[in-house]
């Protein structure tokens, strides 16, 4: 237990850092990054071994129901989440979800359905203040958004409207990773996608939706499935890890992951290196993730994101989404 | 422009002299008889001291920017001061070197400035004051610069400075900050002609109708001004940022190091250089150790050594190919199973590495220890030295701070018989190879009266703490002592402590 809030923390720490190195006078140091990057992937080892499922390291109250459902819900999909992509295409994302990975999701869609609407509005209407957020209630949420940028949809109503058959109907390829970026989470493309749609669809509420959502994701990944929901999604960008069972479930997965995460970590942060920062340490945000966008994405041009998040609020959501975006 | 050409002999010129040490007449540092003395932490000052010279503070260098500048650099340097908490950021030394006499000692700031002092000379009216270095010439080596291409600004911090050997009245110094290296010709002027038929003595054009006589100008002695020119500029060749700096033993050649890359560059020759190093990997996900310092063979023209993130060290021969990826020797300890931790590959990391004088050892420096290798043998260290290893249970706070990323440089003594290496609270330690005594020294301004002797200093780890100790958790990690340097023949030091530079010496009776 320990271990794991030690390594809780030293994760936030390092992608505080991470995200600091942006704006630091000389750009960003290859070797200090290097060894952050280093040390988050040891932390993230230990809190993925660490057995401990249940721990709610956010520290919301009322956690200790809600963990039971996501749990389930996430017990589903794990079996037919694919294999971890080769590493050559790990830089593009693919752009049409591989179909074995679309029954997964309408299974957590489903165990969430049961209270879409009511999450949604809830969403809607907690995402400004509520900190004490069920992690479901949030996992839900993250489904919503992407169901909506999945289909495209388009407005508020929408987000509740496609959210039960969301599954089903939003799934179709839209050519545009948005289907992945849930399970992505990682991607600075996440955010814009994400943001990009729902902002279309609902401006005032879509940044704090991102935000929310992810932190809900990831404080309900950690609480919930232990280190697999929350964490896997740090491994892979674009896997669908968030709804990876945790723990004993996907420990094979996990070893994928885990192998995954040596050059997955590493690779998304210095896959930015590697560009020789150009266009990465811009100061506007917005420019910042559009370049990332550009270097990860590929194909698909989405539209450059707005930056849903706040510096505070980074540090809060899923950590690798944050490392991406910061970059 | 970098290109790769077939392998480079380097011949070694007969007329160059080689740096020769006085061996022998250096006896262990801590005692000017040449019979160990007692190191006691107790009784304070043994019979071997170390006494304070001088502290030298360059004053700050904000107001003279601001004074001659124009808006836009004001404007930078405003907003990096308004950031800080301390208006003199500008003056924290961040590099120190003697030259190879010792006469000279240089350092540099991150304000982009390079202050050179130089040692009072003996004189029978002064007999203390020898050993007393002042200032001899102040430049600005450096300025901060905006990389355009790349929304990038470089900074002006000198990384390193390198002296070249002196060859003629002139001295010549290579310094270096993220991106470009520059050679530098420090002259003195004591005489100027004066006598000038078309000219009068402000310089102002006469004109020719007016002039009756000829004459022939003269040269009159003057006030002694010391001038320093740029004389080569290194730049655009390294698109990480460079880490060292190194002169080749044969004064024609040196390299620059950077994160990934290494050049080898000939002094006349700005626009090119060799790489010689190369440890990017294709896809840069594969990422996974970088170039922390590189080094040249003090004698061998043809050797060098870098070493990684990883704690590794390189010896390659540029003999055996122009591109020297892979290694002659490869210098690696294997891993304590019993240490790890989430901060095992950070504190592995090699700070500083360096040649001894003799060319037969190498020292690194990690965040915890200083390690001494023999080069004949690669699989382990032949001494390790714990200089804080107190830190080890407090790594995560290091972390948090971002002092685990301090990077410590180590220095040898002129006989290679003592290896010194600083550390936190402005403690600096000395380790004695021979003896295996060791002293931890405060450079601090408490002890700043000239000829005041230092006292050893201890570290309580636990338990009851003695009188004169200091308590772990009362060191101070904003001062630290990253950067020193050792006097090529004599018992003096120089100890760069955030703004001030200490200078040392062992008491002669």
């Amino acid at each position: 237990m320990e271990f794991k809030l030690e390594a809780h923390r030293i994760v936030s720490i390092s992608l505080g850092k991470i995200y600091n190195s942006r704006v630091q006078r000389g750009g960003i140091k290859l070797h200090k990054n290097l060894l952050v990057s280093l040390v988050l992937r040891s932390a993230r080892q230990v809190y993925l071994s660490d057995p401990c499922p249940g721990l709610y390291l956010a520290g919301h109250p009322g956690a200790p129901a809600p963990p039971q459902q996501p749990e389930e819900s996430a017990a589903g999909p794990p079996a037919g989440w694919g294999e971890p992509p080769p590493p050559a295409g790990r830089a593009a994302w693919p752009e049409p979800e591989p179909q074995p990975e679309r029954p997964a999701v309408p299974e957590v869609l489903r165990a969430g359905d049961s209270e879409p609407a009511a999450t949604v509005t809830a969403a809607g209407d907690t995402l400004q203040g509520g900190e004490a957020e069920a992690p479901e209630a949030a996992w839900r949420r993250v489904e919503g958004p992407r169901e909506t940028a999945v289909g495209g949809a388009g407005g508020p109503a929408e987000v509740s409207g496609v959210f039960p058959e969301g599954p089903e109907a939003a799934r179709g390829p839209c050519g545009c990773p948005p289907g992945d970026e849930d399970k992505l989470s990682a991607a600075p493309r996440v955010d814009g996608c994400r943001a990009s749609r729902p902002a279309a669809a609902e401006p005032p509420a879509s940044p704090p939706v991102c935000a929310r959502k992810r932190g809900a994701g990831w404080v309900g990944g950690g609480p919930a499935d232990c280190p697999a929901p929350g964490s896997t999604p740090l491994k892979k960008p674009r896997r669908n890890s968030e709804e990876q069972p945790g723990g004993a479930a996907a420990a094979a997965e996990e070893e994928e992951e885990e192998e995954e995460m040596e050059t997955g970590n590493v690779a998304n942060l210095i896959s930015i290196f590697g560009s020789s920062f150009s266009g990465l340490l811009r100061k506007s945000p917005g420019g910042g993730r559009e370049e990332a966008e550009g270097e990860e994405s590929g194909p698909e041009a989405a539209e450059p994101g707005q930056i849903c998040c706040d510096k505070p609020v980074l540090r809060d959501i899923n950590p690798w989404s944050t490392a991406i975006v910061a970059f | 422009m970098l290109l790769s050409l077939p392998a480079l002999h380097l011949q070694t010129s007969e007329h160059h002299p080689l740096f020769q040490l006085p061996h022998g007449r250096l006896g262990p540092w801590c005692s000017p008889t040449g019979s160990p003395a007692p190191l006691s932490c107790e009784t304070g000052c043994g019979e071997g001291t170390w006494i304070l010279v001088c502290r030298l503070l360059v004053p700050t260098q904000v107001s003279l920017l601001s004074m001659e500048e124009d808006i836009d650099t004001r404007k930078i340097n405003n907003s990096f001061l308004r950031d800080h908490s301390y208006a003199t950021e500008a003056d924290i030394i961040s590099t120190v070197e003697f030259n190879h006499t010792g006469e000279l000692l240089a350092t540099g700031d991150k304000g982009g400035r390079v202050v050179i002092f130089q040692r009072e000379q003996e004189s029978k009216n002064q007999v203390h004051r020898r050993g007393e270095y002042n200032v001899y010439s102040t430049f600005q080596s450096h300025e901060p610069e905006f990389d355009y291409l790349k929304s990038l600004e470089i900074e002006e911090k000198i990384n390193k400075i390198r002296w070249l050997p002196q060859q003629n009245a002139a001295y010549f110094l290579l310094s270096t900050n993220d991106k470009t290296v520059k050679l530098w010709k420090v002259s003195e002027r004591d005489k100027r002609p004066e006598g000038y038929n078309l000219k009068d003595e402000e310089g102002r054009l006469r004109d020719p109708a007016t002039i009756t006589t000829l004459r022939v100008p003269v040269l009159r002695p003057m006030d002694l001004m010391v001038e320093a020119t740029p004389r080569r500029v290194f730049a655009n060749a390294h698109t990480y940022h460079i880490n060292s700096i190194s002169v080749n033993s044969d004064y024609e050649t040196y390299m620059s190091a950077d994160d990934l890359r290494i050049n080898l560059w000939n002094f006349e020759i700005t626009n090119q250089s060799f790489n010689i190093v190369d440890i990017k990997p294709a896809n840069m996900e594969e990422l996974t150790e970088v170039i922390t310092a590189a080094e040249f063979h003090p004698h061998h023209c043809n050797t060098f050594v870098y070493s990684s993130s990883k704690g590794t060290i390189r010896l390659c021969d540029m003999r055996a190919s122009a591109l020297c990826d892979r290694h002659t020797k490869f210098f690696e300890e294997p891993e304590d199973p019993s240490n790890r931790s989430f901060f095992s590959e950070i504190i592995s990391s090699i700070s500083d590495v360096k040649f001894s004088h003799s060319g037969r050892c190498i020292m690194t420096r990690d965040y915890l220890t200083v390690k001494v290798w023999d080069l004949n043998m690669e699989n382990r260290p032949v001494e390790t030295y714990q200089v804080h290893d107190y830190l080890r249970s407090k790594l995560c706070s290091l972390y948090e701070n971002d002092c685990i990323f301090d990077k410590f440089e180590c220095v040898w003594n002129g006989s290679d018989s003592v290896i010194m290496t600083g550390s936190y609270n402005n403690f600096f330690r000395m380790f004695d190879r021979n003896t295996k005594r060791d002293v931890t020294l405060e450079a601090s301004r408490e002890n700043s009266k000239p000829r005041a002797i230092l006292k050893p200093r201890k570290v309580c780890v636990g338990g009851k703490r003695r009188k004169d100790e200091i308590s772990v958790d009362s060191l101070d990690f904003s001062k630290k002592i990253l950067h020193t340097a050792w006097h090529p023949s004599e018992n003096i030091i120089a100890v760069a402590a955030t703004n001030n530079l200490y200078i040392f010496q062992d008491k002669v009776n």
